[in-house]
């Protein structure tokens, strides 16, 4: 998990690398993106509910702030709509076709995991309540348009 | 008999059907709205699986026009009100066909719920019993179903304004009131006996879907055990 964490990491950082990733790879850093955010937001959602600890919810709000400012957009290079990563990707072909409104479901997202990120620093556990129901808001904001429901 | 109205819908249909309103039209917002609302759309489904648990046993329980053996549509009663000669009170025939309809259709959205997740971070509560697998399936099945969910609420609507515009006969009063305006038997049965045990029964099937009887996850290891990295 860390070796690929790290492997999506330099390579969005690299940027003009990306352009030279095969296809199977760039479905496969988006959903171990996804998945590493997905485990993140748990984190934050266990904080909240359970006991708080404001480490934890930093950390986790690190991680979902760097993957949204990665632009991980690179990695939806062209053809990769189709194809398996882990498992088929299930992005919609519409999130290659409507670049409008896909740039307003990520620049929400940005928006809301810089937010978030910086409420988790502020350790008020109110506050990182309401931010995680907002970030959590631009991921469906994105799944609703963009993700194929199974 | 010369009296002019009689009991139609009993107290306990009444309150489930507005209920079930208020519900669905709750669980359609937060579910639409996401965020934080999810988890209070998790909460609405357990309030419905009691309404729904509720209304199957009140079809059994409850009083004459509540009762499914009363109104269930049989083709042979479907012929007659098609002909235009149905003039019993309670559920018409095709009325009828509407109330399964929307009570399966419900049924299968708190159901598909409570085992769905939300690609987030919020899980329905018997979540565990599936896996990921099934989950995402129900989940997709769960979005589906809200498609047809939409249109049978849309023609309910529709068919309540044409019999309020067109056949002069307002079915919202009755389920308001009670009442029904013209001849007819009143509603015998459904007595506070019958209440308590639909109540009960209900009670429990929320119980059951709200998962709380699952084991607790293991406890987290303490925080001193966690490593630095």
């Amino acid at each position: 998990m860390k070796k690929l964490m790290l492997a999506v990491l330099s390579l969005t950082l690299a940027g003009g690398a990306t352009a030279q990733v095969k296809p199977e790879d760039a479905i496969k850093f988006r959903q171990s993106a996804y998945a590493t955010m997905a485990w993140s937001m748990a984190r934050i959602k266990m904080n909240v509910e359970g006991t708080y600890n404001k480490e934890e919810v930093v950390k986790a709000a690190t991680v979902i702030q760097a993957i949204a400012n990665s632009g991980m957009g690179a990695l939806y290079l062209p053809g990769t709509d189709k194809g398996k990563g882990w498992e088929e990707t299930r992005v919609k072909p519409e999130l290659f076709t409507n670049k409008e409104g896909v740039g307003k479901v990520a620049m929400a997202f940005n928006k809301e995991a810089n937010e978030m990120a910086k409420v988790a620093a502020s350790g008020d556990v109110a506050a990182v309540k309401e931010q995680f129901g907002k970030l959590g808001g631009t991921c469906k904001g994105c799944h609703d348009d963009f993700k194929v429901k199974k | 008999m010369n009296r002019t109205r009689h009991r139609l819908w009993d107290l306990p249909t009444r309150l489930f059907h507005w209920l079930l309103v208020l519900a669905v039209a709750a669980a359609i917002i937060s579910g639409q709205l996401g965020g934080n609302l999810i988890v209070w759309h998790g909460r609405i489904g357990l309030l419905i699986v009691g309404l729904i648990v509720f209304r199957l046993l009140w079809g059994v329980l409850g009083s004459t026009y509540a009762r499914f053996a009363h109104f269930f549509p049989t083709p042979a009663k479907i012929k007659v009100y098609l002909r235009g000669e149905w003039r019993q009170p309670g559920h018409n025939p095709l009325g009828a066909l509407s109330v399964f309809a929307v009570l399966a259709l419900v049924a299968f959205q708190a159901i598909s719920g409570l085992f769905a997740n939300d690609d987030i971070a919020f899980n329905g509560p018997l979540y565990d019993l599936v896996g990921r697998d099934l989950s995402n399936r129900l989940s997709g099945l769960h979005h589906l179903a809200s498609n047809a969910l939409y249109a049978l609420i849309a023609i309910h609507l529709a068919a309540i304004a044409f019999y309020g515009r067109v056949k002069k006969n307002n079915l919202v009063k009755p389920m308001i009131t009670g009442w029904r305006e013209g001849e007819g038997e009143d509603a015998q049965g459904g007595g506070l006996p019958a209440l308590i045990l639909a109540l009960i029964l209900a009670l429990a099937a929320v119980y059951g879907a709200s998962g709380a009887w699952l084991a607790e996850p293991p406890a987290p290891p303490p925080a001193a055990e966690t490593p630095g990295w």
